[in-house]
């Protein structure tokens, strides 16, 4: 109980008081503990003004009037009135009660604090401040302050300057109306001062505007309160009726907003309304839920009845009105799930069961629904060869229940199954790295022919070509800027090239080899994807590389197509490091790739038909295009490899190619092969 | 002489028993009123609201008979109908289910069948006929506005902290809140009743406020006397005595 609250009240009320709290709260083990103190409180009151019944009142409700927990207001922060009355603002009640002179002095000096803010009139302006005759107070207290001629001090230091390096002080002249702050106070002196920095208020008064103001900028309450001195017959009934606040429907909600207390939690004094006697299970929203499950399940079940004649758009009919009625209704949930299941949409089962779950997270059905559905989905994925996503799935499964034993087993199969296919790929690898390195020595087998070859050809002609253009054109194709260099340092050398004729093609071929042998040890042409079923020897798959680098050479140079480039390239590092996971090329995009494979196919393919036809009708076809190739480069090298590669479909030609045609088969053989393997494993 | 006496002596007892009826009559009435309030917290109905509830069932019960309408049936449409009127709707299906429950607080909630849209219907019907019984005069003016006015005013008058530690707010409130188990609401002027509920707030704390020429509540209702202010405080005060009774 609140002792001071007591005391003032017994103090207040008499004798008379004390005995009857003595007598009604006499069980009440909190009343006795300040029953002491209270009977030596002394009597201020009149006898005659006793009032019997309020005192049993009182008396009788003293251990709820006094209790602690009866305070439940918060007082809430005094914010300024927002424009717009959402009550009615009165004057003072001071005003209206005529309360005299000294009685306010004394009251005002008592209760005004540090922060308030005050309205006053400048009267006189000195070198170390201002003084300031009161007019109104602002905030934080309401009183009749005019007539009482309070002045008050705004020293120097509490003078912000404008900035300009004047005399802030020239600022305010006398007359002037000034809003400040009150910063200190001496009760017993009875001496004000003030302050024009914002620092003086409280927080949440930050915004308030300190300094020299207008009559408009007047509170409220003030100017009502002139114009009720002004006009004795405003009564404070007519002014509350008269303003336009009192008329506003939600002033009820405001004011107990601004006094802190909740509307819908407002205190009682009578026994059966006190709070404890409510139980939440009797408040309308508790009931309702309760309804609404019941109302749910009973769908629900006409629903699985559907569902289990097969009838199953009535069944999601029945499952979905459920659900509106009460959303997030667990069983609903669970038997839409599973009729998603059945139907088949396992995303949408997963969904419901996983909603279902986080509503309760013990039902037994959901867990057993979901696990079945995740291993199912798993199974799906596995066949779409989204081994990672199924994995992650079956483990989820296993998680959530770790008795079922669909999912280890589906689990088990599927990591050994991972396993194989790494193992696969890791043969695969190793597999690739030998061809390389048998690559690289038949490679080095054909750059000697090529030599030899190129050697003789230069003792014959040589044609002026424009080296530069094919230089350019490659370096700007090629991922090996080294390589490129090397090649057009090569280029360079034989730089006197013709674009016509055969012997240009046969130069063409050398200076290509001659790059070729440079790149050998970098990257290998994308290999020809016959479709012809060759035999399969390891040995003449090299042969066929370089036999592919050759005609992929001058693709390479001419176009100047970095796509081209990059298929050779990276085609050849696939094949050297193995068919590893395709999403383990590095900084590939797959959109490239495609091209790439495109690219690669079509001319594998252009080639393959080159090569099947012996015809002229071919060679021309072929002749166009590497004269058109030759338009853009014109080196001798690309002659040179242009006309090997012609004579290789020839099959006809110099003695030094005559080994070269069935190797080649033979390689476009393996190449075709692997690229069966390949396909076989995406 | 002795025929006087007799008519005196039936007049009297004419008396008592329409007194001993009355009685009777304002227990029930207590009663209902205390089913209203209480559904009205259950309901969540905000002060004003549950307040109009209250009110139209006391004027309808001015000119109605008790033994021709069932009054619980008249407090449930009341409530329905003050959450018309005061903007705070109310579904029938929440009133059904809280009232449903004060009377049966063991059985399951009401299914959605049949019976229950009886009983929608009824309150349906009966919300017409208390319109019809006021003459469609719905619209109530009530207290609350005006005590918390004269809250803010009073608090003005106080030194802050003294404010903070006395809840006057919370008692005035609470007062005014339980005079609506009695007909105190429908005899008086809601600045009357504001008054006295303040009145009787300040007094319970013995707070002293600063005196002038005039009172405080002279100031604020210039039309009210000190006696008159006593009188309604008894009649309210009244009210707590006879929860004892009733309940």
């Amino acid at each position: 109980m609140e002792r001071d609250l007591l005391r003032q009240s017994v103090s207040y009320h008499g004798e008379n008081l004390m005995l009857l709290l003595k007598c009604e709260q006499s069980e009440n083990p909190d009343f006795k503990r300040v029953a002491a103190d209270l009977s030596k409180t002394p009597n201020q009151r009149d006898k005659e003004e006793g009032s019997p019944v309020l005192e049993q009142f009182i008396a009788r409700k003293a251990d709820l009037l006094f209790a602690p927990s009866w305070k439940t207001s918060t007082p809430a922060d005094e914010r300024q009135e927002e424009s717009g009355e959402a009550h009615a603002v009165m004057p003072p009640l001071e005003q209206f009660m005529e309360v005299c002179f000294e009685e306010r002095r004394e009251l005002f000096y008592r209760d005004v604090e540090r922060g308030d803010l005050v309205i006053g009139r400048i009267n006189s302006v000195r070198d170390f401040g201002l003084f300031v005759t009161l007019l109104c107070t602002a905030g934080g207290l309401e009183r009749n302050i005019e007539d009482l001629e309070i002045k008050a001090l705004c020293p120097l230091r509490c003078v912000p300057s404008t900035g300009n390096h004047d005399d802030p002080l020239s600022y305010y002249q006398i007359g002037d109306l000034l809003r400040a702050g009150v910063k200190g106070i001496d009760r017993y002196h009875e001496k004000l001062t003030l302050s024009l920095y914002s620092s003086s208020l409280p927080p949440h008064l930050d915004k308030v505007k300190l300094g020299v103001i207008s009559k408009e900028d007047l509170p409220l309450h003030y100017s009502r309160g002139e114009k009720v001195t002004a006009d004795s017959s405003q009564t404070y009934e007519k002014l509350l009726e008269s303003s336009l606040g009192l008329s506003n429907p939600l002033n009820v909600d405001y004011l107990l907003g601004k006094l802190g207390i909740s509307d819908t939690q407002t205190p009682s004094l009578m026994r059966g309304l006190q709070s404890k006697h409510f139980k939440e299970d009797d408040f309308a929203t508790a009931i309702r839920k309760k309804q609404s499950v019941s109302w749910a399940l009973k769908c629900v079940k006409v629903g699985v009845g559907h569902f289990k004649s097969r009838r199953y758009v009535e069944a999601m009919n029945e499952y979905n009105k459920a659900l509106e009625i009460d959303t997030n209704n667990v069983e609903a949930l669970v038997a839409r799930g599973a009729l998603y299941a059945t139907k088949g949409s396992l995303m949408k089962a997963i969904e419901d069961f996983e909603l279902a779950l986080e509503n309760c997270p013990t039902h037994r059905n959901a867990k057993k629904y979901l696990c079945q559905t995740l291993v199912e989905r798993g199974g799906q994925l596995e066949e779409e060869e989204k081994l990672v996503t199924a994995e992650g799935l079956y483990k989820r499964a296993i998680l959530l229940d770790n008795t079922f034993q669909g999912a280890a087993e589906a689990l088990a199969k599927l990591q050994l199954r991972i396993q194989k296919s790494l193992e696969l790929k890791e043969q695969e690898a190793a597999k690739e790295q030998e061809k390389t390195k048998t690559v690289e020595t038949s490679a080095e087998k054909l750059r000697k022919i090529l030599k030899e070859e190129k050697r003789m050809k230069k003792k014959r002609k040589r044609s002026t070509s424009s080296s530069t253009s094919s230089d350019t054109s490659s370096t700007s194709s090629d991922d090996d800027s080294s390589t490129s260099r090397k090649k057009s340092k090569k280029r360079k050398h034989k730089r006197r090239r013709s674009s016509h004729g055969s012997k240009k093609h046969k130069r063409r071929a050398s200076s290509c080899s001659d790059k070729m042998a440079d790149d050998d040890i970098e990257w290998f042409p994308a290999p020809a994807n016959t479709s012809a079923s060759y035999i399969d020897q390891k040995q003449s798959i090299s042969k066929l590389i370089s036999e592919g680098e050759q005609s992929w050479e001058k693709s390479r140079c001419e176009d100047g197509r970095g796509r081209l480039d990059d298929a050779i390239d990276r085609s050849l590092e696939n094949l050297k490091h193995g068919a590893q996971s395709e999403t383990s090329r590095p900084g590939r995009p797959n959109v490239n790739g495609e091209v790439r494979d495109q690219h690669r196919t079509q001319s594998i393919s252009e080639c393959a038909r080159n090569r099947r036809d012996s015809s002229s009708s071919t060679q021309s076809e072929y002749s166009q295009k590497s004269d058109r190739y030759s338009k853009e480069f014109s080196s001798q090298g690309r002659d040179r490899s242009e006309s090997e590669r012609d004579d290789g479909r020839k099959s006809s030609g110099g003695s030094l190619k005559k080994d070269i045609p069935s190797n080649l088969l033979d390689i476009f053989s393996q190449i075709a092969e692997f690229e069966k393997e390949k396909k076989l494993q995406k | 002489m002795s025929t006087q006496a007799s008519t005196s002596g039936s007049v009297n007892e004419a008396r008592g028993r329409r007194s001993a009826e009355d009685v009777e009559d304002s227990k029930k009435h207590f009663r209902v009123c205390r089913f209203i309030i209480d559904t009205g917290v259950k309901l969540g109905m905000r002060s004003v609201p549950m307040a109009t509830a209250c009110a139209l069932y006391h004027r309808f019960f001015q000119s109605a008979s008790l033994q021709v309408y069932e009054p619980y049936l008249v407090a449930m449409s009341a409530i329905y109908l003050a959450g018309k009127v005061e903007e705070q709707h109310l579904r029938t299906r929440d009133i059904i289910n809280v009232c449903h429950r004060y009377f049966h607080p063991e059985r399951e909630p009401l299914e959605l069948d049949g019976k229950f849209w009886e009983l929608r219907d009824s309150i349906v019907q009966c919300e017409l006929l208390i319109l019809r019984q006021l003459n469609f005069q719905v619209s109530f003016e009530h207290p609350h506005k005006y005590l918390l006015q004269y809250l803010l005013s009073v608090r003005s008058l106080l030194n802050r902290h003294a404010w903070s530690r006395t809840p006057i707010a919370e008692t005035a409130l609470a007062v005014l809140k339980d005079s609506y188990h009695g007909t105190v609401c429908v005899h008086h002027k809601p600045q009357h009743l504001a008054l006295t509920s303040l009145y009787l707030a300040l007094q319970t704390y013995g707070v002293q406020l600063p005196r002038g020429e005039l009172e405080w509540w002279q100031v604020v209702c210039a039309d009210i006397t000190k006696a008159q202010i006593e009188t309604i405080m008894s009649e309210l005060l009244q009210l707590y005595d006879m929860e004892a009774k009733c309940t």
